[in-house]
């Protein structure tokens, strides 16, 4: 479904991304864990099309296309979602407009027809459902004076409306409590499915206690330096970041 | 570029065409009123760039033009001519000036409620003009603004609304400014005079519309007299030819615990200019102003603000936002000026611009000068372009870049437009708003892919 090969990127000049490569298949779960500035997030914006990132080498074939040859609004509509690690707000934007534009968009681009406002109501309830999200929020514009909790709940939410194919999470943890935690997890969790690939870019390993990667991967210095299983996580917190960047050194 | 005499000469040169407007009924004091803004229109000094009230915005596009009265009669229009410029299910009582006439044969309503008049200002001045000799030019300065003592020397016809004490007006007024091209340019200079007594409620719908692209010149002048505990909710809407010049210089008095709020939209034109001067006149009045406006294409929309704080214990909040694309200009000039005596005075004063091009530009200079020493008074402005990454955030959810910021500039355009209390004006507003963002956005989507 995806896969990088010695991907190169800077971010002003500064290399970020220094040869990474990575192959993930349908139904399969990923965590990609590293220390702060090691390019998890560079890479999450990169695949979702974000500006500000030079590619200066490599590939990305995303379901037998060129990945970066599409803008960010293509990659949607063929699939690909990146749940934000800081969504912002959109003053002025009802939550329910932007949700329907949202949804209309992607089925456009897949051929289907759009959604009508009751049939649209519905399925946002039933989604809603999923994540335990309140009404009141809906009525909200998109993410104003929602908390942390709130506004990544939101995008589990967008990510099952939208029933993407291929979906980042980047940092889908931080700023969560536990009961918070739990339930977007468990939100994730019910989107697994054979056809649908998940990334969850993430620094620690709490949330792998909720949901179980298929494989787990570091990354430092802009390159994924050890891939293994959930096994793989448990060692990265006891022994810290530190010790497996020392021995990628070596 | 005009010398400083022939501009003189554009605006002396009008007062020659005087006879062949339609003469008022006179009066000795109407007469005075006039002559004395006939002389007044040979000294005031002309509207350029050393005034500060003239700055940023230049009338040379205007001194270009040779504007003629208007003569044509508009008495045959049918309602069926005008259908498209009607708001529905306003249940309004509505008036349709044409080019600044009065057209009775377009008015909605036989009958009135007790106490209220709504019709045409010449009208009035030949049937009440005892009680018009009072009111007119309180408040409208023709001794300070040259344009104003242009509309008081040839004044010939215009809106005309009086209510009296307590009475509370269940339905809007729907006023439509209609002007419809004609070949020559035209000199359209509405003279607008509301009156609501003591205790006196109404909602007034204005609205200005033109038919085609043609040239003409509004200069309305509008006085608005609320009298203690009396409440008006006004709704302005400009949207006319690209080609028009607008001016609206608008001068509202408010007693004590008089009540105004109006949402304001200046929506098109070439040159399209409102002043509003408030001034308060005694204790415990409210006052909420609120605008939108668009501008593009070598438009210009200027917005002049001057709120005179001179008594103490007066509220007032003005908040204003503009959406500029293209080569689209605006001016945003807003004075609060609380005097010494002026103490417990809350006076808010915003004014806030989305740039969607490199080529457009704002002047904007909110004031306050405050003389008392014990006030709540605030002011701010923001200048800035949509944001990246609300645009990313969009379009990562498969939503296109133009509807992606038309969508955003829907969001900035709201906070006014969910002012709008009637639901079929603000409903008008947001399909007006939604049409010209449709017409920018496939431009804003060009660029955004370069």
């Amino acid at each position: 479904m995806l896969s990088i090969k010695n991907l190169r990127a800077n971010v002003d000049d500064k290399p970020i991304l220094n040869g990474l490569n990575l192959e993930i298949k349908p139904g399969e779960v990923h965590a990609i864990m590293g220390p702060n500035g090691s390019g998890k997030s560079t890479l999450a914006h990169i695949l979702a099309g974000r500006d500000g990132y030079d590619v200066t080498d490599g590939e990305v074939v995303y379901q037998g296309k060129d990945l970066l040859a599409l803008n960010t609004e293509q990659r949607a509509h063929q699939g690909l979602f990146l749940a934000m690690q800081y969504p912002v707000e959109l003053p002025g934007v009802n939550t329910m407009t932007f949700l329907r534009e949202s949804l209309n968009a992607i089925r456009r681009a897949r051929g289907e027809a759009e959604l009508d406002a009751v049939n649209f109501i519905k399925l946002v309830r039933e989604k809603a459902r999923l994540v335990h999200m309140d009404d009141r929020l809906l009525k909200r514009n998109v993410n104003a004076g929602f908390s942390g909790g709130e506004k990544k709940r939101n995008e589990i939410l967008q990510m099952a409306l939208l029933e993407p194919r291929l979906a980042i999470l980047d940092e889908t943890d931080s700023g969560l409590d536990i009961d918070a935690l739990r339930i977007v997890a468990d939100g994730i969790n019910a989107l697994r499915s054979p056809e649908r690939a998940i990334v969850l870019v993430t620094h620690y390993q709490r949330l792998l206690d909720y949901i179980e990667p298929d494989q787990v991967h570091v990354l430092a210095n802009g390159r994924i330096v050890r891939s293994g299983d959930k096994e793989l996580a448990q060692l990265l917190e006891q022994k810290g970041y530190r010790w497996i960047e020392q021995e990628a050194a070596a | 570029m005009k010398t400083a005499t022939d501009s003189r000469q554009w605006f002396t040169q009008l007062l020659q065409q005087e006879d062949s407007a339609a003469a008022v009924e006179t009066h000795a004091w109407l007469n005075r009123a006039r002559d004395a803004a006939r002389s007044a229109l040979h000294t005031l000094p002309l509207p350029e760039k050393k005034q500060e009230a003239w700055r940023y915005t230049s009338i040379e596009g205007l001194l270009e033009h040779e504007f003629e009265p208007v003569s044509a009669d508009f008495d045959a229009l049918q309602v069926e001519d005008i259908d498209t410029w009607l708001l529905p299910d306003t249940r309004a009582y509505r008036l349709v000036f044409a080019n600044g006439r009065f057209v009775p044969a377009l008015r909605n309503f036989d009958q009135l409620p007790d106490g209220v008049t709504i019709g045409s200002l010449r009208h009035a001045l030949s049937h009440d003009p005892v009680s018009l000799a009072i009111w007119f030019g309180q408040t409208a300065d023709h001794a300070e603004h040259i344009f104003t003592a242009l509309n008081t020397a040839l004044i010939n016809d215009g809106l005309f609304i009086h209510i009296k004490r307590d009475v509370i007006l269940e339905r809007p007024i729907e006023v439509v400014h209609l002007n419809l091209g004609l070949e020559t340019p035209q000199l359209i200079q509405p003279r607008n005079l509301l009156v609501l007594e003591r205790g006196a409620n109404a909602r007034l719908i204005e609205r200005y519309e033109s038919s085609g692209t043609s040239v003409y010149f509004h200069n309305a002048v509008s006085e608005i007299l609320l009298e203690d505990n009396a409440a008006l909710t006004h709704y302005r809407l400009q949207q006319e030819s690209p080609r028009a010049y607008h001016l609206h210089q608008s001068f509202l008095a408010q007693a004590a615990h008089s009540q105004y709020r109006s949402t304001s939209l200046a929506l098109g034109g070439k040159w399209a200019r409102h002043d509003l001067e408030i001034c308060f006149q005694a204790e415990g009045a409210d006052c909420d102003t609120n605008g939108l406006y668009l501008a593009g294409n070598k438009q210009l929309v200027d917005q002049h603000l001057n709120i005179k704080h001179s008594r103490p214990r007066n509220a007032s909040r003005h908040n204003y936002k503009g959406i500029l694309h293209g080569s689209g200009r605006a001016v945003f000039d807003g004075r609060i000026l609380v005097d010494k005596d002026a103490q417990k005075t809350d006076a808010h004063l915003f004014n806030k611009n989305l740039l969607l091009s490199r080529n457009a530009e704002v002047d904007t200079k909110p004031q306050l000068e405050i003389y008392a020493d014990d006030v709540k008074c605030s002011h701010g402005t923001t200048v800035g372009q949509l944001e990246p990454e609300q645009l990313f955030y969009l379009r990562s959810r498969g939503i296109e870049p133009t509807l992606a910021m038309k969508m955003l500039c829907l969001g900035f355009a709201g906070e006014i437009l969910d002012n709008i209390d009637l639901q079929p004006v603000r409903e008008h507003a947001e399909q007006q708003v939604h049409e010209l963002l449709d017409r920018i956005a496939d431009k804003l989507g060009e660029r955004l892919d370069d």
